[in-house]
Protein backbone atom coordinates (compact mmCIF):
# COMPACT_ATOMS: atom_id res chain seq x y z
CA UNK A 1 0.00 0.00 0.00
CA UNK A 2 1.35 3.45 -1.07
CA UNK A 3 1.12 7.06 -0.94
CA UNK A 4 -0.85 8.59 -4.11
CA UNK A 5 1.24 11.93 -4.01
CA UNK A 6 4.43 13.10 -5.37
CA UNK A 7 5.11 16.64 -5.27
CA UNK A 8 1.69 17.80 -4.21
CA UNK A 9 0.25 15.82 -7.41
CA UNK A 10 -2.32 13.49 -6.55
CA UNK A 11 -1.86 10.19 -8.54
CA UNK A 12 -5.39 7.86 -10.02
CA UNK A 13 -3.81 4.58 -10.57
CA UNK A 14 -5.14 2.17 -13.52
CA UNK A 15 -3.88 -1.23 -13.85
CA UNK A 16 -1.96 -1.49 -17.05
CA UNK A 17 0.29 -4.16 -17.66
CA UNK A 18 2.50 -6.71 -16.43
CA UNK A 19 5.87 -7.92 -15.26
CA UNK A 20 6.79 -11.31 -14.59
CA UNK A 21 3.11 -11.54 -12.74
CA UNK A 22 3.65 -8.52 -10.62
CA UNK A 23 1.21 -5.83 -11.77
CA UNK A 24 2.12 -2.36 -13.73
CA UNK A 25 0.30 0.63 -12.37
CA UNK A 26 -0.52 3.45 -14.66
CA UNK A 27 -1.25 6.71 -13.63
CA UNK A 28 -3.68 9.16 -15.37
CA UNK A 29 -2.30 12.62 -14.65
CA UNK A 30 1.64 12.05 -15.80
CA UNK A 31 0.88 8.73 -17.67
CA UNK A 32 3.73 7.18 -15.96
CA UNK A 33 4.05 2.90 -15.42
CA UNK A 34 4.82 1.94 -11.69
CA UNK A 35 5.40 -1.65 -10.15
CA UNK A 36 3.28 -2.72 -7.71
CA UNK A 37 5.49 -4.60 -5.66
CA UNK A 38 8.35 -1.28 -5.32
CA UNK A 39 6.00 1.36 -5.74
CA UNK A 40 8.36 2.90 -7.85
CA UNK A 41 7.84 4.79 -11.59
CA UNK A 42 9.57 2.18 -14.16
CA UNK A 43 8.71 4.39 -17.04
CA UNK A 44 7.36 8.55 -17.62
CA UNK A 45 7.95 11.50 -16.51
CA UNK A 46 7.74 10.00 -12.83
CA UNK A 47 10.78 7.18 -13.60
CA UNK A 48 12.98 6.78 -10.85
CA UNK A 49 10.23 8.02 -8.13
CA UNK A 50 9.34 6.40 -5.39
CA UNK A 51 5.92 6.10 -4.13
CA UNK A 52 6.03 6.11 0.48
CA UNK A 53 4.95 3.07 1.74
CA UNK A 54 1.90 3.00 3.94
CA UNK A 55 2.11 0.44 6.75
CA UNK A 56 -1.12 -1.85 6.29
CA UNK A 57 -1.99 -5.43 7.88
CA UNK A 58 -3.53 -9.09 6.24
CA UNK A 59 -5.64 -9.53 8.85
CA UNK A 60 -9.15 -12.05 9.64
CA UNK A 61 -11.97 -9.83 9.37
CA UNK A 62 -13.00 -10.60 12.94
CA UNK A 63 -9.31 -9.54 14.20
CA UNK A 64 -9.88 -6.53 12.77
CA UNK A 65 -13.31 -5.66 14.03
CA UNK A 66 -12.76 -6.23 17.58
CA UNK A 67 -9.73 -3.66 16.65
CA UNK A 68 -11.67 -1.06 14.71
CA UNK A 69 -14.98 -1.17 15.57
CA UNK A 70 -15.78 1.97 14.15
CA UNK A 71 -13.56 0.92 11.30
CA UNK A 72 -15.03 1.22 7.76
CA UNK A 73 -15.09 -1.93 4.97
CA UNK A 74 -14.65 -1.08 1.68
CA UNK A 75 -18.22 -1.81 -0.31
CA UNK A 76 -19.12 -4.65 -3.10
CA UNK A 77 -19.42 -2.75 -6.50
CA UNK A 78 -22.82 -4.37 -7.51
CA UNK A 79 -22.36 -4.86 -11.10
CA UNK A 80 -19.06 -6.91 -10.35
CA UNK A 81 -19.94 -8.11 -7.19
CA UNK A 82 -20.51 -11.61 -8.85
CA UNK A 83 -16.98 -12.19 -10.28
CA UNK A 84 -15.47 -11.12 -6.95
CA UNK A 85 -12.92 -13.88 -6.06
CA UNK A 86 -13.08 -16.64 -3.53
CA UNK A 87 -12.00 -16.35 0.20
CA UNK A 88 -8.70 -18.08 -0.36
CA UNK A 89 -7.91 -16.54 -3.44
CA UNK A 90 -4.14 -16.72 -2.72
CA UNK A 91 -4.23 -20.62 -2.60
CA UNK A 92 -6.83 -20.91 -5.42
CA UNK A 93 -3.56 -18.30 -7.34
CA UNK A 94 -1.03 -21.28 -6.70
CA UNK A 95 -2.21 -23.11 -9.53
CA UNK A 96 -1.62 -20.52 -11.97
CA UNK A 97 1.78 -21.66 -13.81
CA UNK A 98 4.84 -18.94 -13.32
CA UNK A 99 7.27 -17.46 -15.50
CA UNK A 100 10.30 -16.81 -13.72
CA UNK A 101 11.48 -18.82 -10.96
CA UNK A 102 14.03 -19.58 -7.92
CA UNK A 103 13.63 -23.23 -7.27
CA UNK A 104 17.13 -22.48 -4.47
CA UNK A 105 16.75 -24.11 -1.25
CA UNK A 106 14.33 -26.27 -2.07
CA UNK A 107 11.87 -23.63 -2.76
CA UNK A 108 8.85 -23.59 -4.98
CA UNK A 109 7.70 -20.85 -7.09
CA UNK A 110 3.93 -20.10 -5.12
CA UNK A 111 5.26 -21.25 -1.87
CA UNK A 112 3.27 -18.11 0.22
CA UNK A 113 6.00 -16.18 2.40
CA UNK A 114 6.03 -12.83 4.32
CA UNK A 115 8.73 -11.09 3.29
CA UNK A 116 10.43 -8.60 5.79
CA UNK A 117 12.82 -5.82 3.91
CA UNK A 118 13.96 -3.65 7.11
CA UNK A 119 17.11 -3.10 8.99
CA UNK A 120 19.20 -3.06 5.50
CA UNK A 121 18.41 -6.67 4.65
CA UNK A 122 15.69 -9.01 3.61
CA UNK A 123 14.21 -11.83 4.98
CA UNK A 124 11.61 -14.46 3.74
CA UNK A 125 9.44 -16.54 6.04
CA UNK A 126 7.08 -19.23 5.25
CA UNK A 127 3.29 -18.32 5.92
CA UNK A 128 2.36 -21.75 7.06
CA UNK A 129 5.29 -22.57 8.58
CA UNK A 130 5.23 -19.29 10.70
CA UNK A 131 1.28 -20.33 11.40
CA UNK A 132 2.46 -23.72 12.79
CA UNK A 133 4.58 -22.15 15.38
CA UNK A 134 2.84 -18.99 16.02
CA UNK A 135 5.40 -17.11 17.67
CA UNK A 136 8.74 -17.05 15.62
CA UNK A 137 11.72 -15.14 17.24
CA UNK A 138 14.10 -14.12 14.62
CA UNK A 139 16.38 -11.74 12.81
CA UNK A 140 16.20 -9.47 10.19
CA UNK A 141 19.74 -8.48 9.60
CA UNK A 142 20.91 -7.82 12.92
CA UNK A 143 18.17 -6.86 14.72
CA UNK A 144 15.63 -8.74 16.25
CA UNK A 145 12.21 -9.55 15.39
CA UNK A 146 8.82 -11.13 16.70
CA UNK A 147 6.79 -12.63 14.80
CA UNK A 148 3.11 -13.19 16.26
CA UNK A 149 0.43 -15.26 15.28
CA UNK A 150 -3.07 -13.75 16.26
CA UNK A 151 -5.77 -15.53 17.97
CA UNK A 152 -7.67 -16.40 14.63
CA UNK A 153 -4.77 -18.63 13.83
CA UNK A 154 -4.41 -16.90 10.51
CA UNK A 155 -3.24 -12.40 11.05
CA UNK A 156 0.74 -12.26 11.52
CA UNK A 157 2.23 -9.39 12.62
CA UNK A 158 5.82 -8.26 13.17
CA UNK A 159 7.53 -6.25 15.90
CA UNK A 160 11.04 -4.79 16.80
CA UNK A 161 11.97 -7.99 19.12
CA UNK A 162 13.08 -5.22 21.97
CA UNK A 163 10.10 -3.02 24.58
CA UNK A 164 11.57 0.95 23.45
CA UNK A 165 12.82 2.55 26.75
CA UNK A 166 13.82 -0.58 28.12
CA UNK A 167 17.20 -2.34 28.02
CA UNK A 168 17.89 -5.66 27.50
CA UNK A 169 15.81 -8.40 25.35
CA UNK A 170 12.44 -9.11 26.68
CA UNK A 171 12.40 -13.04 26.04
CA UNK A 172 8.59 -12.71 25.19
CA UNK A 173 6.42 -16.24 25.34
CA UNK A 174 3.09 -17.21 24.40
CA UNK A 175 0.37 -17.23 27.27
CA UNK A 176 -1.31 -20.62 27.29
CA UNK A 177 -4.67 -20.46 26.96
CA UNK A 178 -4.04 -16.58 25.87
CA UNK A 179 -6.42 -13.97 27.69
CA UNK A 180 -9.14 -11.88 25.78
CA UNK A 181 -6.92 -8.91 25.96
CA UNK A 182 -3.34 -10.63 25.96
CA UNK A 183 -1.66 -13.31 23.88
CA UNK A 184 2.15 -12.61 24.72
CA UNK A 185 4.06 -12.47 28.03
CA UNK A 186 7.73 -10.98 28.79
CA UNK A 187 10.04 -12.75 31.17
CA UNK A 188 11.81 -10.08 31.82
CA UNK A 189 8.77 -7.17 32.97
CA UNK A 190 6.41 -9.86 33.48
CA UNK A 191 4.38 -7.73 31.10
CA UNK A 192 1.24 -8.94 29.08
CA UNK A 193 1.21 -7.97 25.57
CA UNK A 194 -1.84 -7.92 22.62
CA UNK A 195 -1.71 -8.73 19.08
CA UNK A 196 -1.00 -4.60 18.49
CA UNK A 197 1.99 -5.21 20.16
CA UNK A 198 0.74 -3.12 23.25
CA UNK A 199 1.55 -3.85 27.13
CA UNK A 200 -1.87 -4.30 28.64
CA UNK A 201 -0.63 -5.25 32.09
CA UNK A 202 2.96 -4.90 34.42
CA UNK A 203 5.24 -2.45 34.35
CA UNK A 204 5.35 -1.90 30.69
CA UNK A 205 1.94 -1.23 30.40
CA UNK A 206 0.80 1.53 27.27
CA UNK A 207 4.18 0.76 26.11
CA UNK A 208 3.84 -0.31 22.49
CA UNK A 209 6.31 -2.21 20.45
CA UNK A 210 7.72 -0.90 17.16
CA UNK A 211 5.92 -2.56 13.94
CA UNK A 212 7.54 -3.98 11.04
CA UNK A 213 6.13 -4.45 7.55
CA UNK A 214 5.98 -7.56 6.37
CA UNK A 215 4.34 -8.46 3.01
CA UNK A 216 2.45 -11.70 1.85
CA UNK A 217 4.09 -12.82 -1.30
CA UNK A 218 4.88 -15.77 -3.58
CA UNK A 219 8.18 -17.11 -3.25
CA UNK A 220 9.09 -16.39 -6.77
CA UNK A 221 7.90 -12.25 -7.00
CA UNK A 222 9.56 -11.54 -3.02
CA UNK A 223 13.03 -12.97 -4.67
CA UNK A 224 12.33 -11.69 -7.85
CA UNK A 225 12.80 -8.22 -6.15
CA UNK A 226 14.98 -9.07 -3.07
CA UNK A 227 17.66 -11.57 -4.56
CA UNK A 228 19.65 -10.96 -1.28
CA UNK A 229 17.14 -12.52 0.79
CA UNK A 230 17.46 -15.13 3.12
CA UNK A 231 14.89 -17.12 4.50
CA UNK A 232 14.24 -18.23 7.98
CA UNK A 233 14.79 -22.09 8.56
CA UNK A 234 16.89 -22.06 5.35
CA UNK A 235 19.92 -19.93 6.47
CA UNK B 1 11.14 3.92 -69.50
CA UNK B 2 11.17 6.01 -67.18
CA UNK B 3 8.34 6.44 -65.25
CA UNK B 4 5.39 8.98 -65.58
CA UNK B 5 5.24 12.02 -62.62
CA UNK B 6 1.45 10.07 -62.14
CA UNK B 7 3.09 7.10 -61.96
CA UNK B 8 5.99 8.78 -59.23
CA UNK B 9 3.13 10.46 -57.45
CA UNK B 10 1.34 6.73 -56.70
CA UNK B 11 4.65 4.80 -55.88
CA UNK B 12 5.48 7.78 -53.35
CA UNK B 13 1.56 8.02 -51.95
CA UNK B 14 1.66 3.91 -51.80
CA UNK B 15 5.29 4.10 -49.96
CA UNK B 16 3.61 6.42 -47.55
CA UNK B 17 0.53 4.45 -46.66
CA UNK B 18 2.95 1.68 -46.28
CA UNK B 19 5.21 2.95 -43.88
CA UNK B 20 2.32 4.48 -41.94
CA UNK B 21 1.02 0.45 -41.33
CA UNK B 22 4.12 -0.59 -40.44
CA UNK B 23 4.68 1.77 -38.17
CA UNK B 24 1.31 1.76 -36.31
CA UNK B 25 1.29 -2.03 -36.03
CA UNK B 26 4.37 -2.05 -34.66
CA UNK B 27 2.88 0.37 -32.10
CA UNK B 28 0.60 -1.62 -31.67
CA UNK B 29 1.82 -5.10 -31.25
CA UNK B 30 4.83 -4.64 -29.71
CA UNK B 31 3.80 -3.74 -26.23
CA UNK B 32 0.70 -6.45 -26.44
CA UNK B 33 3.48 -8.89 -27.15
CA UNK B 34 6.48 -7.89 -24.44
CA UNK B 35 3.81 -7.05 -22.12
CA UNK B 36 1.65 -10.22 -22.17
CA UNK B 37 0.67 -12.63 -19.35
CA UNK B 38 2.43 -15.83 -18.97
CA UNK B 39 5.70 -14.44 -20.49
CA UNK B 40 8.65 -13.59 -19.17
CA UNK B 41 9.37 -10.06 -19.40
CA UNK B 42 13.16 -9.00 -19.56
CA UNK B 43 14.26 -5.55 -18.57
CA UNK B 44 15.15 -3.95 -21.99
CA UNK B 45 12.36 -5.04 -23.71
CA UNK B 46 10.23 -4.36 -20.81
CA UNK B 47 11.28 -0.74 -20.80
CA UNK B 48 11.39 -0.38 -24.37
CA UNK B 49 7.45 -1.75 -25.26
CA UNK B 50 6.76 1.13 -22.18
CA UNK B 51 7.78 3.81 -23.89
CA UNK B 52 6.38 2.37 -26.91
CA UNK B 53 2.92 2.60 -24.66
CA UNK B 54 3.39 5.78 -23.37
CA UNK B 55 3.75 7.25 -27.40
CA UNK B 56 1.84 4.77 -29.10
CA UNK B 57 -1.65 6.52 -29.60
CA UNK B 58 0.18 9.81 -30.59
CA UNK B 59 2.35 7.65 -33.26
CA UNK B 60 -0.56 6.17 -34.70
CA UNK B 61 -3.27 9.15 -34.74
CA UNK B 62 -0.27 11.02 -36.78
CA UNK B 63 0.59 7.42 -39.06
CA UNK B 64 -3.53 7.63 -39.32
CA UNK B 65 -3.53 11.35 -40.66
CA UNK B 66 -0.48 10.90 -43.16
CA UNK B 67 -2.01 7.70 -44.78
CA UNK B 68 -5.50 9.93 -44.60
CA UNK B 69 -3.11 12.87 -46.37
CA UNK B 70 -1.16 10.53 -48.51
CA UNK B 71 -4.80 8.87 -50.25
CA UNK B 72 -6.96 11.78 -50.74
CA UNK B 73 -4.30 14.46 -51.69
CA UNK B 74 -1.63 12.06 -53.80
CA UNK B 75 -3.51 8.63 -54.89
CA UNK B 76 -6.62 9.81 -55.45
CA UNK B 77 -5.94 12.56 -58.17
CA UNK B 78 -3.11 10.32 -59.38
CA UNK B 79 -5.14 7.19 -59.78
CA UNK B 80 -8.22 6.47 -61.95
CA UNK B 81 -8.50 2.87 -61.82
CA UNK B 82 -11.53 1.78 -59.08
CA UNK B 83 -9.90 -1.47 -57.93
CA UNK B 84 -6.77 0.44 -57.01
CA UNK B 85 -7.98 3.00 -55.31
CA UNK B 86 -10.05 0.87 -53.12
CA UNK B 87 -7.31 -1.03 -52.53
CA UNK B 88 -5.14 1.73 -51.68
CA UNK B 89 -8.63 3.18 -49.13
CA UNK B 90 -8.88 -0.25 -47.54
CA UNK B 91 -4.86 0.04 -46.78
CA UNK B 92 -5.42 3.51 -45.18
CA UNK B 93 -8.68 2.28 -43.64
CA UNK B 94 -6.94 0.20 -41.37
CA UNK B 95 -3.87 2.69 -40.61
CA UNK B 96 -6.74 4.41 -39.27
CA UNK B 97 -8.09 1.44 -37.32
CA UNK B 98 -4.55 0.97 -35.60
CA UNK B 99 -5.15 4.62 -34.78
CA UNK B 100 -8.14 3.57 -32.97
CA UNK B 101 -6.62 0.71 -31.59
CA UNK B 102 -3.41 2.82 -30.44
CA UNK B 103 -5.37 4.41 -27.61
CA UNK B 104 -6.54 1.57 -26.35
CA UNK B 105 -4.67 -0.51 -23.25
CA UNK B 106 -6.10 -3.96 -23.25
CA UNK B 107 -5.29 -4.28 -19.55
CA UNK B 108 -7.02 -1.11 -19.03
CA UNK B 109 -10.21 -2.19 -20.64
CA UNK B 110 -9.94 -6.06 -18.54
CA UNK B 111 -9.69 -4.36 -15.12
CA UNK B 112 -11.72 -2.20 -12.65
CA UNK B 113 -9.87 -0.67 -10.31
CA UNK B 114 -11.94 1.78 -7.82
CA UNK B 115 -11.20 5.23 -8.49
CA UNK B 116 -14.20 6.72 -5.59
CA UNK B 117 -14.40 3.93 -3.36
CA UNK B 118 -17.85 3.71 -1.31
CA UNK B 119 -17.62 2.24 2.19
CA UNK B 120 -19.85 0.61 4.85
CA UNK B 121 -18.99 0.60 9.15
CA UNK B 122 -17.86 -2.32 9.96
CA UNK B 123 -20.71 -3.62 12.25
CA UNK B 124 -23.00 -3.40 8.77
CA UNK B 125 -20.67 -5.19 6.71
CA UNK B 126 -21.44 -9.01 5.88
CA UNK B 127 -18.25 -10.54 6.01
CA UNK B 128 -17.45 -14.19 7.06
CA UNK B 129 -15.28 -13.23 10.51
CA UNK B 130 -12.03 -15.39 9.28
CA UNK B 131 -12.57 -13.52 5.55
CA UNK B 132 -9.17 -11.99 5.36
CA UNK B 133 -8.94 -8.00 4.88
CA UNK B 134 -6.17 -5.49 4.18
CA UNK B 135 -6.60 -3.27 7.00
CA UNK B 136 -4.57 0.56 6.68
CA UNK B 137 -5.30 3.09 10.05
CA UNK B 138 -4.21 6.82 9.45
CA UNK B 139 -4.81 8.92 11.74
CA UNK B 140 -7.49 7.36 13.82
CA UNK B 141 -9.24 6.64 10.34
CA UNK B 142 -9.37 2.68 9.48
CA UNK B 143 -10.34 0.73 6.03
CA UNK B 144 -10.76 -2.42 5.69
CA UNK B 145 -10.25 -3.90 1.72
CA UNK B 146 -11.70 -7.75 1.90
CA UNK B 147 -9.20 -9.70 0.29
CA UNK B 148 -12.29 -11.71 -2.21
CA UNK B 149 -12.60 -7.93 -3.66
CA UNK B 150 -8.91 -6.96 -4.13
CA UNK B 151 -8.44 -10.14 -5.71
CA UNK B 152 -10.74 -8.57 -8.46
CA UNK B 153 -9.82 -5.10 -8.76
CA UNK B 154 -6.25 -4.91 -7.43
CA UNK B 155 -6.91 -1.29 -7.39
CA UNK B 156 -8.25 1.00 -4.59
CA UNK B 157 -7.89 4.95 -4.95
CA UNK B 158 -8.85 6.09 -1.83
CA UNK B 159 -8.14 8.84 1.59
CA UNK B 160 -7.79 7.76 4.34
CA UNK B 161 -7.26 10.46 7.44
CA UNK B 162 -7.06 13.27 4.98
CA UNK B 163 -4.05 11.37 3.22
CA UNK B 164 -4.55 9.80 -0.98
CA UNK B 165 -3.31 6.43 -0.63
CA UNK B 166 -3.33 3.62 -3.38
CA UNK B 167 -4.59 -0.12 -1.70
CA UNK B 168 -2.55 -2.68 -4.06
CA UNK B 169 -3.38 -6.68 -3.95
Amino acid sequence: MWTREVDGLRLTFHLAGINNQNFLMRDEETGSYWQQITGRAVSGPLKGRQLTLVPSDELNFATWKSEQPQGAVLKDVPQYASEYERKDWDVQMKRVPVVINFPEHGMKARNLMLGIRAFGAGRAFPYDKVLKEKLVKDHVGAEPVLLVVGDDNQSVRVFRDRIPGVDGAPDFYRLSPPKPVALLMDASSGSEWNFQGCAVTGTAKGICLERVQALKDYWFDWRNYNPQTTIWGKN
Amino acid sequence: MMPSPLQRIRRRSVLVVLVCALVSLACVIYPIYVIRPFRAQGANELAAALVVARFRSVLTMFSGLAALVSLLGWYWPAEPRKLRRLFASLATAFVCLLAFLGRVNVYELMFHPLGRPSFLAAQQAKIDPDDKIIAVSIDGEAHAYPIRTMGYHHIVNDVVGNRAIVATY
